[in-house]
């Protein structure tokens, strides 16, 4: 969800001037716009295929274009991603991975991607571009690293789906990035189809009000499809998390709750060139409403410095008064209730009891982490709607790929646990690709060299287009629970297109608004 | 902030209220069946990768639907300034000041105006407007980091160094990433340090992905490498730079002209420098190209790519940018110098740098007056600049003022650093220290 602040900030791109004449004035880029360095979403479910462990997908780097080389897009180098775990409910990480990357161009002479001939394996010759990274497991005593392991090195990330002419078998190319780790874990990292799904315009599409019930109409479209993010995806056994070192007995079980986020830290550096400095963080990413919806204008900085053991001080009274309430009011008088809002503190920040809550007094800190029982078993009919729709597999207790956090969010707002059920919704239920069974679950990327690879492509195609040449507008049904995919079948491109961007703007503008453009200056 | 703050559900109900009635424009057409002329839609149709034409025509939709929302009016301003980056027509300046100006009369304490603001100032070179803007938006929110990055520049340019290294050093403790480490490089080139400076560029392009932002410090990169005298590192550099945005980034395409004419490939580099002025019509383009001419005897070639360059840093003029530093340094060589020298004196009190200084210094030696140029060039280098341009006016002028051992001790170290930074001035340092030793 994090990249709606991309979109709002794109509004207002860097100045760019090239260097002037004699002068050493440089405009060099002052915007906030930081992809390498923006937690987009967070993921972490037990996975029906793997009952025993936890499962975390972290995505990075909003709106790749697939088609975006030729120098593609990679994670930074010079950053360190972590995914951090609190086994005690603190906030205060007790467990972290680190992500540190690292790229090669084998020939500095050549920006193709592949050296002429086609690459078959991760590992050929072929391949000019590699980025590796190197995973570290992190133990922490209040805070302070007490234990570190290298649990691999070198481990390449798949190239980007640049096309078929220079990776023939891209399944096969990227299967090969996974990685099994001593003791049971898995890892993977790289370029991955972005699992989020919204339609940025329909978030708050008054249509959906005038049904009954939860769940809305569909055909809302996903204005993220055929855009692609950087994941990393790391599968770890229960005994690896816990607060105990074992396994999870049942959903009753002490050591049930792990809560997860994940940040991004940059190194500081002295100005005036001694020494190095340390690594400080610049963003992190746990539930998907918190930083989009409820810090405010001009404390996203803050907030993506801070930590989560400090929520409850730095940012408590927003989510105990959510403005966005009092807006679904205004808009659309949905009776959201608009103060002491301790059922949302409760969903978000401190997990449901008996459910995702940890146990005992720890239970009452409000901390911005994505909390999951691994106890409760995996559904094997994920209800989008997660727990709000009694599936207690899903979302607020960790996230699941599928799970519609928009939906959720919107409909947990307007007071869907304190018995005022509205049925908010955007319109799409699911993502425009489907996940895989199995690991690293999140698909692969669209291919590069289609055209149609990344609807921006199409866009462009559109603008270079006569409007009298664009066929008749065919009207599209929506039936009471289309899914969106099979709307836009039945809807010439064009329109859905049109309707996506312009939602795009609308909601870009009024999420503009509701964080001012600390989108586009913080 | 309070203020702000209060008016939040306000500004957000307006801007669902434009959306709503966007949406259900489309959606009546959509009931009803009637066909959708893209005429129609595309001025309310913000993409993620619109152009910023179609962005700044869907902002100005927008507007006139809220016009109370200040937050329409700063994106119509960003969006301008971009443009001007992208067409390199400074015309767009009033535009954007236009936008800006309106959303504090919205919202007088609107942070995203006031910030936007002091970078419209810098970008006119108007830095002391710049660090007025930048103190005011530091006042309505010190929490956020990108306004550190308006009163850097801002002080840079106004010569207060140890201002300059604290706010950037703020910022960066707050939030390190590209734009930081850009300017932490720029600070410490100023100063010499042009490893260091290196090092820094190196992290920012790091941060950059796949992106404009990424070609913009590439190329600063890649002429770190060529001020050091490492050619080949400095092609390479360029051709990331130019190979990462779609149709290639002009800065990139000049930096492989200075390639090719320190390798002594006049035709290869004119060729470059050509494409370049093509794609961006930016001053430094014809100068280079009327530099490589003049060398090559085709004085009425050269004299005619000279005029151009002065049309081009002129047509700012009009536009609200300060170019007098820069029209001093052009006029000392390729004009009148007396009147170069009045124009680098006129901007001191206003952008009292090394830069000025450096234009002022040069300016009085081409007019004759070398003990003045002495004493500023003296200024010029007091941070200790390494840039080859820098050392070689700052030696020439030390052996015009009858200062020898400054002047060889400043064009031994071109030399050895940076042997062949320019076609033109090149050969004639080096002659000057074949007198000197």
């Amino acid at each position: 969800m994090k990249k709606l602040a991309l979109v709002a900030a794109l509004v207002a791109v860097a100045i760019a001037v090239p260097l002037s004449i004699g002068s050493s004035h440089r405009e060099a880029p002052l915007s906030s716009i930081d992809p390498t360095g923006d937690d987009t979403d967070l993921y972490a479910f037990t996975a029906e295929d793997a009952p025993g462990a936890l499962t975390i997908v972290s995505n990075w780097v909003p709106f790749e274009d697939p088609a975006g080389g030729p120098n593609f897009y990679k994670f930074d180098d010079n950053a360190y991603y972590y995914l951090n775990i609190d086994n005690t409910g603190d906030g205060v990480a007790d467990i972290k991975y680190l992500f540190d990357f690292d790229s090669k161009v084998r020939n500095p002479n050549s920006f193709l991607y592949g050296l002429g001939k086609p690459i078959d394996s991760i590992n050929s010759p072929n391949l000019n571009q590699v980025q590796t990274y190197t995973l570290t497991r992190e133990e922490l005593s209040n805070g302070n690293v007490t234990g570190s392991k290298v649990l691999a090195r070198n481990v390449p990330t798949p190239p980007s789906n640049v096309g078929p002419k220079t990776i023939p078998d891209y399944d096969k190319v990227q299967a090969q990035a996974v990685k099994s780790l001593p003791g049971g874990a898995k890892v993977f990292a790289g370029q991955r189809d972005d699992p989020f799904y919204a339609s940025l315009g329909r978030i708050f599409d008054t249509i959906n009000l005038t049904g009954a019930g939860l769940g809305n109409k569909g055909g809302g479209v996903d204005d993220l499809a055929g855009y692609a993010v950087h994941s990393t995806v790391l599968q770890l056994p229960e005994s690896e998390v816990t607060v105990d070192g074992n396994s999870v007995g049942s959903d009753k079980s002490k050591n049930a709750v792990v809560g997860v986020w994940s940040s991004t830290e940059r190194q500081t550096i002295d100005v005036n060139g001694n020494g190095s400095g340390a690594y400080s963080q610049i963003s992190r990413l746990g539930n998907p409403l918190v930083n989009e919806v409820i810090i405010p204008l001009g404390q996203k900085d803050k907030f993506n410095r801070t930590t989560p053991d400090q929520d409850v001080t730095n940012y408590g009274k927003y989510v105990l008064q959510p403005e966005l309430a009092a807006v679904l009011n205004i808009l659309f008088d949905v009776g959201a209730p608009e103060k002491n809002r301790t059922d949302i503190v409760q969903a978000v920040l401190q997990g449901i009891p008996g459910l995702n809550a940890f146990p005992g007094k720890a239970g009452k800190n409000a901390t911005d982490t994505l909390k999951i029982n691994l106890g409760v078993p995996p559904s094997s009919n994920p209800d989008r709607l997660g727990v709000l729709a009694k599936d207690n597999a899903g979302y607020p207790n960790g996230r699941r790929l599928t799970d519609d956090v928009v939906d959720i969010d919107l409909q947990v707002v307007a007071g869907a646990l304190v018995n005022n059920k509205v049925p908010l919704g955007d319109g799409v239920d699911q993502n425009d690709v489907e996940f895989l069974d199995a690991f690293p679950y999140v698909a692969a990327p669209k291919q590069g060299a289609n055209p149609d690879a990344a609807y921006g492509s199409q866009i462009k195609a559109l603008a270079s287009a006569g409007s009298d040449q664009l066929p008749a507008f065919s009207a599209s049904s929506s039936g009471d629970s289309g899914s969106s995919e099979e709307d836009d079948g039945g809807t010439s491109a064009i329109v859905w297109i049109l309707i996506a961007v312009g939602a795009l703007v609308a909601v870009g503008v009024a999420y503009r608004a509701g964080r001012g453009s600390g989108g586009a200056t913080s | 902030m309070t203020l702000t703050r209060d008016r939040l559900p306000f500004k957000l109900a307006a801007a669902l209220l434009a959306f709503a009635a966007v949406f259900f424009s489309l959606r009546a057409l959509d009931d009803s069946g009637t066909g959708l002329p893209l005429a129609a839609a595309a001025p309310t149709a913000i993409a993620p990768d619109a152009t910023t034409d179609e962005r700044i025509a869907a902002l100005r939709a927008q507007i006139d639907q809220t016009p109370s929302d200040p937050e329409g009016y700063v994106s119509l301003g960003g969006a301008y300034l971009t443009k001007v980056g992208e067409t390199a027509d400074s015309g767009y300046y009033q535009d954007a000041e236009d936008a800006f100006r309106q959303a504090l009369r919205v919202d007088p304490d609107n942070f995203d105006a006031t910030t936007e603001m002091g970078k419209l100032a810098l970008a006119r070179h108007d830095f002391r407007g710049g660090l007025r803007y930048g103190e005011r938006a530091r006042q309505i929110n010190p929490s956020i980091a990108s306004n550190y990055g308006v009163l850097t520049d801002a002080n840079v340019e106004l010569g207060r160094y140890a201002q300059a290294e604290r706010t950037l050093q703020t910022w960066v403790n707050l939030k390190p990433g590209l734009a930081p480490y850009a300017r932490v490089s720029y600070f410490r080139e100023l100063h010499g340090d042009l490893p260091g400076a290196l090092a820094a560029m190196k992290l920012a392009a790091s941060a950059g992905s796949s992106s404009k932002d990424f070609s913009y410090v590439q190329t600063l990169v890649g002429k770190l490498h060529f001020d050091s005298g490492r050619y080949a590192a400095a092609e390479r550099a360029y051709r990331s730079a130019q190979g990462a945005t779609a149709g290639g980034y002009p800065g990139a395409l000049a930096g492989l002209g200075a390639v090719e004419a320190a390798r002594g490939n006049y035709a290869a580099a004119l060729g470059h420098y050509r494409a370049a002025e093509q794609a961006l019509p930016v001053a430094d383009y014809p100068l280079a190209i009327g530099e490589i001419r003049e060398l090559q005897g085709r004085q009425a070639a050269a004299g005619r790519s000279y005029a151009r360059t002065e049309v081009l840093i002129r047509r700012e003029i009009p536009n609200g940018v300060d170019v007098r530093a820069e029209l001093a340094l052009f006029r000392a060589e390729h004009g009148d110098p007396d009147r170069a020298v009045a124009l680098a004196r006129a901007t001191l009190p206003v952008r009292p740098s090394v830069t000025t200084a450096d234009s002022l210094a040069w300016s009085l030696h081409k007019a004759g007056n070398q003990p003045a140029a002495l004493r500023w060039s003296q200024q010029a280098m007091r941070l200790g600049s390494r840039d080859p341009h820098y050392l070689y006016r700052a030696g020439m002028i030390s052996l015009a003022a009858g200062d020898g051992d400054r002047a060889e001790r400043l064009l031994s170290t071109l030399e050895s650093q940076s042997p062949r930074f320019n076609p033109l001035y090149a050969p004639q340092a080096r002659e000057a220290l074949a007198q000197l030793r």
